[in-house]
């Protein structure tokens, strides 16, 4: 009787763990290519030899080569490295400043958080991409302006989740017994309150790192973001693109390793977020 | 009655004036636009009352009593409207922001929640360390021993340093409170309903430690409750709130004898005893509490007073002395006294 | 006959750090007409024992034993069963009231709710006459008035009369009433118990009050049952449980609640050391042994049986032979 009521909840641990651990290896395996892909293969990424173009996957060239008859394996795993920093900064920038601004506003309320959260209001209501290309298309395109223009479009979601959490949070004893023992507002943000919010935005910058790397290689396959020869994946697709009949793995394959690392990037991150959950409820 | 006999315990360390906070009064935006105009709740409503040093002063009230917004107003946590608090003869209300931190190391407070109570993310170590550090109580050196020395105080086992709060049972918890409060060596503390989250069977636990450390660090204490019987057994006096405004106030043996307000005779009928014989016929009082936005004219109470009068209803009595220490504010105490025994 | 009669009931509830053994072996019945309390600390068990047998235990809890009322196992019911036996044979009364009203449904509507789901009004218009009558009896001024506000606009005291109200609309055979006035003023509580006491004497129901306060069931309740750890350790009428208390759990929470009618003095209370227990590990034999001044070897290994001391007094206690007054006195030195 013991052992059948203790079945489902082992279970579900088990296949939580199960996610988080093959999201966790796909990623690492990913990441460990990608930092030692010049010693892995023998070809540089940049590099044209326009003897050898249009080579279909072999096993010298395991994903082919492209119109420059560049290497395309080697290309997507520098590309990784590109990629996923990209990914993971565009998530850390807005997450900073929705944090800071989001617990300002929630913390102090009152013009503070009238200021900020009109601005949050401006911001939500441009479209995500329009915003994006809209400051790319002041800034000029390159990584400087893509990193600028996610954080700038994000930001705004992770401060409506911490100004949220730090409205609930404020209210709880120990942030009164704070200020009964003297503590000045910084310290109180920075110690008691902020520490408290953070998960539900970790949560959240899990699966925003999915939409934030195919939103990277988007910008970068309209031209936007990373600029050629620099390998990154949207930009492989985009110039693929012309070939794409005669030369499908030119596409195919980088458009592959995207959806690798999104479906890894979701296994992780949804089991990290199922751990955090636990964590904060025991 | 307890001994608290000691010659400083004729000099009033908290001295509470004409203290009101009343909330509601919007400022900002809406009061930029004229917005209608807003309700106003007034919590507590003109209290006075004086805290001898190292006595147990019990406030008393249900509900919507402001008893809560007075212990905050005491330490500032909520900023009362107009009146005065003078702690050990300094004003407190007009102290600058750096002044009131010196002060709050002597004032403390002990919640009501044991599980809102304390940062979930902190261990008690860490909790203790900041307090010690951030009021330079001692040297960085000594703070482990502090900290020691604090949980054998409260009665916590050490090796309940390096757990985070979600170890503990909330009677543990509360006394991890009371350790945290004592870090800064306050001479005052204010407990908001300390037991009343706590399990039956270590409500005692709490209380004999509140009355443990009185006698031992000499502390001064206001002890917020609902709950009659707790301040009975804590308090060396008893003051009774309803609707924001003190009703009776005096010492714990002649309230509990010779209660002389119709509200503080209905709450001490109310209450329930653990004694199966006693079946009172009729119900203590009859009727809910007004709402605090609306408050009735004149007496609050009259409109569930079973002595109320014409008078009652216009003009507010004023607290009288009946005998030494004994206040109470009713047009109607000298036959409030002849009401049947409370029981 | 009794009306329910509970055999033997063990609760189980998986969590994700391991089984709670919330409820343990607890057998009691209650009788026609009768106010039976269930008195416990948090984690003691009693609001388990009651949604056991109302089967309204979450996915993870599973209960066995049995539950018998009127003839039938609610234990092993079928839901759809159990549905019509609940609220219109069983009815519950919760803590807090206010959240057990729908905050977007006007009050008539949720008195009327039960009598319209279980068939006992024929149209709309007889079941609002019912809600206003029974808005009435439960002590709700200005009936005609009122019937069509929002929650919102009730006191919790008055709240509570309208869940008190749907809970007697379809004139159910018990009401279980856990905490019913923990969040309530001590004046309303007070009003809201003779409500009760009233209107079960009225309609001739059962009643089975689940509390922490000793007060409560002291003025209320025929017959108490005290609950420590997911056990019953104690049962028997109200006024011997109160006199002769035969357990040391009882006794010490007897001792350590303070009393509004005894001249204190400086006479501090006698707490029960030590905190309630961990209802996932168990302690083997009695297990209120780590809190208990009598407890010796034979405590810690052997479960005590619930056993007769007197006469419908039962006590899950080895040590009645030594079971004094005093038990408590000697421990106050040491708390």
């Amino acid at each position: 009787m013991t052992s059948l009521a203790h079945k489902p909840a082992q279970q579900s641990r088990l296949a939580q763990m199960g996610g988080l651990v093959s999201g966790a290896a796909i990623l690492a395996i990913i990441l460990l290519a990608s930092l030692m892909a010049s010693h892995l293969i023998p070809y540089d990424p940049i590099e044209q030899n326009l003897r050898n173009t249009l080579q279909p996957p072999s096993l010298s060239h395991l994903f082919g080569t492209d119109n420059f008859g560049r290497d395309i394996f080697a290309r997507v795993l520098h590309a990784a490295k590109l990629d996923l920093m990209i990914g993971f900064l565009c998530v850390v920038f807005p997450w900073i400043l929705g944090l800071t601004l989001g617990g300002i506003a929630g913390y102090f309320g009152g013009l503070a958080d009238t200021l900020i959260m009109r601005t949050v209001d401006t911001f939500t209501a441009f479209p995500f991409l329009i915003m994006v290309i809209g400051v790319i298309a002041i800034l000029g395109p390159g990584l400087f302006g893509m990193y600028v223009a996610l954080t700038l479009a994000g930001w705004s979601i992770y401060a409506r989740i911490v100004r949220a959490e730090v409205l609930v949070i404020k209210k709880s004893e120990y942030i009164l017994a704070a200020r009964s023992l003297g503590y000045g507002h910084g310290r109180i943000l920075v110690r008691h309150v902020i520490p408290n919010v953070v998960t539900p935005t970790i949560i959240f910058a899990m699966t925003d790192m999915v939409l934030v790397i195919l939103s990277t290689t988007s910008l970068s396959f309209l031209g936007l973001g990373v600029q050629p020869p620099t390998p990154e994946w949207g930009v492989m697709i985009a110039e693929g693109r012309g070939f794409i009949l005669s030369a499908w793995w030119m596409v195919t394959l980088p458009g592959l390793a995207v959806v690798l690392v999104g479906v890894a990037l979701s296994l992780f991150g949804d089991g990290i977020a199922r751990i955090l959950r636990e964590g904060s409820q025991a | 009655m307890r001994d608290a006999g000691q010659p400083s315990a004729l000099r009033p360390l908290v001295e509470v004036d004409d203290l009101t906070k009343r909330f509601g009064a919007r400022g900002g935006l809406s009061q930029i636009l004229g917005a209608a105009s807003q309700r106003q709740l007034t919590a507590v409503d003109a209290v006075s009352f004086q805290i001898n040093a190292g006595e147990i002063l019990g406030l008393v009230g249900e509900s919507g009593s402001g008893k809560t917004t007075l212990g905050r107003c005491l330490l500032r946590l909520v900023e009362p409207s107009s009146g005065q608090v003078r702690f050990d003869g300094k004003d407190l209300i007009s102290l600058s922001k750096g002044d009131l931190r010196v002060a709050r190391r002597q004032m403390q407070m002990i919640f009501q929640d044991p599980y809102s109570a304390l940062n979930p993310r902190m261990t008690i170590r860490q909790m203790l360390s900041e307090v010690l550090r951030f009021h330079r109580i001692c040297t960085d050196a000594a703070i482990p021993a502090r900290i020691a020395e604090l949980l054998a105080l409260v009665g916590l086992d050490q090796s309940a340093a390096d757990r985070l709060p979600r170890h503990f049972s909330g009677g543990q918890r509360q006394r991890i409170g009371i350790a945290r409060a004592l870090a800064v060596e306050p001479r005052f503390i204010v407990a908001d309903e300390p037991v009343s989250a706590v399990d039956v069977s270590v409500q005692a636990q709490i209380m004999n430690l509140l009355l443990d450390l009185r006698d031992q660090l000499g502390l001064t204490i206001l002890l917020i409750a609902h709950d009659l019987s707790v301040v009975r057994y804590v308090s060396d006096r008893v003051g009774v709130l309803y609707l924001g405004r003190l009703v009776e106030i005096a010492p714990t043996a002649q309230i509990f004898a010779a209660p002389r307000h119709p509200y503080t005779q209905a709450l001490l009928r109310a209450a329930p005893r653990p004694d199966p014989d006693r079946h009172p016929a009729q119900p203590a009082i009859a009727g809910e509490p007004p709402s605090p936005l609306n408050p009735p004219p004149g007496c609050h109470f009259h409109t569930r007073c079973p002595l109320a009068t014409a008078r009652c209803k216009s003009e507010m009595p004023p607290l009288q002395t009946v005998s030494d220490g004994h206040q109470v504010r009713c047009h109607h105490h000298d036959l409030a006294l002849l009401n049947p025994s409370p029981r | 006959m009794s009306l329910l009669d509970v055999r033997n009931l063990t609760t189980r509830i998986a969590t994700s750090r391991g089984v709670m053994n919330v409820v343990e072996d607890v057998s009691f019945t209650v009788q026609q007409g009768e106010c039976f309390g269930i008195v416990g600390e948090s984690g003691s068990g009693k609001s388990m024992t009651c949604r056991s047998i109302l089967g309204l235990l979450s996915k993870s809890g599973s209960a066995t034993g049995a539950a018998w009322f009127e003839g039938q196992d609610l234990l092993t019911l079928k839901s759809d069963a159990l549905q019509q036996i609940r609220g219109r044979q069983i009815a519950m009364i919760v803590q807090d009231a206010a959240s057990a009203l729908n905050p977007v449904v006007r009050i008539g509507t949720q008195i009327a709710e039960a009598m319209m789901q279980h068939g006992l009004v024929s149209s709309k218009a007889e079941a609002r006459q019912r809600s206003l009558k029974l808005m009435s009896k439960v002590g709700i001024p200005a009936t005609e008035s009122r019937i069509d506000d929002y929650p919102h606009q009730f006191s919790g005291g008055m709240c509570q009369r309208v869940v008190i109200a749907a809970a007697l609309s379809c004139s159910p055979k018990l009401i279980i009433a856990d905490e019913p006035t923990t969040a309530l003023d001590v004046t309303i509580q007070d009003q809201i118990l003779r409500l009760l006491v009233a209107l079960q004497a009225e309609f001739g129901m059962s009643l089975i009050l689940v509390t922490h306060d000793m007060g409560v069931v002291a003025q209320t309740c025929q017959r108490v049952a005290v609950m420590y750890g997911g056990e019953l350790v104690e049962m028997a009428d109200t006024a011997s449980l109160f006199r002769t208390p035969r357990h040391p759990y009882t006794m010490g929470l007897l001792n350590c609640v303070p009393h509004l009618d005894r001249d204190v003095g400086t006479a501090r209370l006698r707490p029960i050391p030590g905190a309630p227990p961990d209802l996932m590990n168990p302690l083997a034999g009695c297990r209120f042994h780590p809190r208990c001044p009598l407890a010796n070897d034979a405590c810690k290994s052997t479960r005590p049986p619930l056993r007769e001391v007197a006469a419908g007094h039962f006590s899950r206690c080895l040590r009645q032979d030594v079971l004094g007054k005093d038990i408590w006195n000697a421990e106050s030195a040491r708390a």
